[in-house]
């Protein structure tokens, strides 16, 4: 018999599972037994949070608004001229290659869309101020924002055109039934939608038909560039329901003339992201500030770990003295860093989400809270706590219970 | 009399008590420090850029549209008006100065960028950067298609030597010279061209229509009243101000028109609100920690308000031991912002902004203080030694 089953001590006469019939949580305890110290660190907490994700936001918010015009294009490919790197430069593509692409199997549709900068008055204090003016034909769903598709017959009238209502206060009036000037000449505005500003519209947006679009800038002076329709800043394709895109945009890119590029909206979107992220020292400035921010981060909640630490100093001692392994008391301590992240973000969250929103009211930039985002900022909270914690449980472990009895 | 020879230094021997905790404190009060300093810094960019660019003119007063909200927005107007302001008594010299943006292609990427282009006349004076009063320099300018290229350029730009042969807005063109000025918020690089040139590269703009009027005046008259006789005599198509009206008019639109103003102001606010709280938390701490003291100290006679100068004490120790390292930290963080933006976010310390910091962290800190003390104040020796 190789594994002899010892007779004299039959299996079940274990001793009994010394489970505590409820759990101390201590940390719990420790944390809410002062509750205006639990306020001040909670706050302390909030705050690191708040912190970290204003710099965030506003880093993202700056990357964001670049592109919410492109992903609000009704259309799955988009055509601009070679050399437009970015929505900054002002190059147009010739407009028949927007025929020339509908005679593409798969296309189903194209919309040519024209961008200008013109000189905008403000009705109220008659300063003059530059908005980007997006064209296209009414009677196509280019940009299909509510605002704009309510007032396609009002927008078919000359001298008519719809204002975006998240441009900068320095406008004036963004609601409908007011007259002002656009390039010195006269503008009535029929209704307002919401789009938002970026760097290439600094200031705001105005929707008008392409006929009207001729009004403004196709008599431009002799020192300036005119427009005509015959050359497209921006061209959309739309595709028949279940063709793919990648296959249309290598079909073009291989067949028509070499003087354009095509994209699919999505990429188009992220390449224009990609050039601010590149060529603009937004990601370093609030890269910087953000780490900082979490620095700080870590130096609060060190400071309310450690006065509960030092605070209950015999107590830790005395748990010391009564057997209990170093690891018990660092437990206690992530435990408490822990609580603390999770309690601490919910109020930084809330705050910050509020601060977004006064934000993005009054600069027009589109700031937003996304899971992801928020996943991250919470994640680097818990980071941030336990990096706390683990520098002010190194007191606690050090605790000699003849110190504090003797 | 007995005469105290020594004062207990209270507040520092509380706060050097426990040293890592000193040291943590510490660090809050200079990461609150750093991040208003990094804020400031940022928001300082717009008015240094602004000042680089009119600051490198040889002008006392400017002639601009009123439309122009900043320099790269500039509307044109009559160059009659240079002329007019050239027959004011006191007025030395009057210089056109044209500007606007053109594609430059990279000649390794072939990529364009937009690029910020100055025209002048090659006889006036308007640049006082040494680059551009070599003779020979400007020789070569007076050739058709040739630029002096901005050394503080964006590096994606391509390569700037002497020689380089690419586009600007399809058009050939060459770099003759180098000079450093820096674009400033709005603009990535910039290029200096005669000009004739900037007539060949800006087609159809003529050059009858001009962005800004430069004016020199007479050493002995006042600029400021030279505004005021200009804006008399010329037409209300032009503005008038003097260098430093012109770059405060400049600085004031990026920080009221833009984005800008508002986020890095923000950040200084949150900021200064972290480092109260950090504060805060110290000194409650250490009032709580010394409930017992404070109390003896009461019993003993000492007044309340002995009580509130120990912790205020405490409160502007934190804030000078934060400060310090603080601004250092900025300084290097100054510099590794200027390498890591190749030059183009020109952030750097002023005396102003080192002594409004400091002010504001004294601030900061005094808040806390007055806060928390409120605890050891109320202190009643009774309930301690019962």
């Amino acid at each position: 018999m190789p594994f002899p089953t010892p007779s004299h001590r039959p299996l079940l006469s274990l001793p009994p599972l010394r489970l505590p019939p409820r759990y101390t949580p201590l940390a719990w305890f420790t944390l809410t037994h002062d509750r205006r110290r639990l306020v001040t660190s909670l706050g302390g907490v909030a705050f690191a949070v708040l912190l970290m994700l204003i710099f965030l936001g506003f880093k993202n918010a700056l990357y964001d608004s670049q592109i919410q015009m492109l992903q609000r294009l009704n259309g799955d490919i988009v055509m601009v001229n070679r050399i437009k790197d970015n929505m900054f430069v002002p190059e147009q593509l010739a407009r028949r290659r927007l025929y020339q692409a509908q005679a593409f199997e798969g296309v189903e549709t194209a919309y040519s869309m024209y961008i200008a900068t013109g000189n905008w008055k403000n009705p109220e204090t008659k300063r003059v101020i530059p908005l980007r003016i997006i064209a296209f034909n009414p009677d196509e769903p280019v940009l299909p924002l509510p605002g704009i598709l309510a007032h396609t017959d009002a927008l078919k009238m000359p001298w008519t055109a719809v204002i975006d209502a998240r441009s900068r206060a320095e406008v004036g009036p963004t609601h409908a039934g007011f007259t002002t000037e656009l390039m010195e000449q006269q503008i009535e505005v029929v209704g307002s939608f919401s789009l938002g500003t970026d760097f290439a519209s600094g200031n705001g947006n105005v929707v008008m038909s392409d006929q009207n679009f001729l009004r403004y800038f196709a008599r431009l002076g002799p020192e300036k560039d005119s427009r005509t329709l015959n050359t497209v800043d921006i061209g959309i394709l739309k595709l028949t329901p279940d063709t793919d895109v990648n296959e249309v945009v290598e079909t073009l890119r291989d067949r028509l003339p070499s003087d354009i590029l095509v994209f699919s909206k999505d990429d188009f979107a992220l390449r224009e992201r990609r050039y601010w992220q590149e060529n603009t020292n937004i990601g370093f400035v609030f890269g910087l500030l953000t780490s900082m921010s979490f620095v700080v981060g870590v130096i609060l909640v060190y400071q309310i770990l450690y006065t509960d630490v030092a605070d209950h100093w015999a107590e830790y001692a005395t748990l010391k003295a009564m057997g209990y392994p170093n690891s018990h008391l660092l437990i206690i301590v992530i435990q408490e860093a822990l609580l603390l992240a999770l309690t601490g973000f919910i109020p930084g969250l809330l705050v910050s989400m509020f601060l977004y929103d006064m934000a993005a009211n009054s600069t027009g930039l589109l700031l937003q809270m996304t899971t992801e985002r928020g996943l991250n900022t919470f994640i680097a909270t818990v980071i941030m706590c336990l990096v706390s914690g683990a520098i002010a449980v190194r007191k606690v472990m050090t605790a000699d219970p003849a110190d504090v009895f003797g | 009399m007995w005469k105290r020879r020594r004062k207990t230094p209270l507040a520092w021997l509380n706060l050097v008590h426990e040293k890592t905790r000193l040291l943590v404190a510490i660090a809050g009060v200079t990461f609150a420090v750093l991040i208003i300093f990094m804020n400031l810094g940022f928001l300082g960019a717009l008015s240094i850029t602004a000042s680089q660019i009119y600051g490198q003119m040889n002008a006392d007063i400017f002639l601009f549209s009123p439309k122009t909200l900043e320099i790269t927005t500039a509307e044109p107007f009559p160059i009659e008006r240079i002329y007019q302001a050239a027959g004011i008594k006191g007025v030395t010299r009057v210089m056109p100065l044209y500007v606007g943006y053109a594609q430059w292609r990279n000649p390794e990427t072939r990529i364009n960028r937009a690029i910020f282009c100055y025209g002048f006349n090659l006889n006036d004076p308007v640049f006082k950067m040494p680059a551009l009063s070599d003779p020979t320099l400007l020789n070569r300018l007076h050739q058709p298609n040739t630029v002096v290229f901005d050394r503080q350029s964006r590096p994606e730009f391509g390569p700037q030597d002497l020689g380089t042969r690419t586009e600007m807005e399809r058009r050939e063109v060459e770099i003759v010279g180098q000079y450093s000025l820096g674009g400033g918020f709005a603009a990535d690089g910039t290029a200096i061209m005669g000009d004739q040139n900037y007539r060949r590269y800006f087609d159809p703009r003529p050059l009858a229509t001009i962005d800004f009027g430069l004016i020199q005046i007479d050493q002995r008259a006042d600029p400021l009243e030279m505004v005021e006789v200009l804006e008399k005599t010329l037409p209300n198509d032009v503005s008038v101000m003097t260098q430093a009206q012109l770059t405060e008019r400049e600085r004031s639109y990026w920080i009221t028109n833009t984005s800008i103003g508002f986020i890095f102001s923000l950040g200084v606010i949150v900021a200064v609100i972290v480092g109260i709280v950090i504060v805060y938390q110290v000194l409650y701490t250490d009032i709580s920690n010394h409930m017992g003291e404070y109390s003896t100290l009461k019993a003993m006679g000492y007044r309340g308000q002995f009580l509130f100068s120990i912790v205020l004490q405490e409160a502007l120790i934190l804030a000078i031991l934060g400060y310090i390292p603080g601004f250092a930290i900025a300084l290097g963080l100054y510099e590794l912002t200027l390498q890591a933006t190749a030059g183009t976010l020109p952030v750097g310390m002023t005396l102003t902004r080192a002594l409004f910091v400091l002010i504001l962290t004294v601030l900061m800190c005094a808040i806390s203080g007055l806060v928390s003390v409120q605890k050891a104040v109320k202190a009643d020796p009774a309930e301690v030694f019962s």
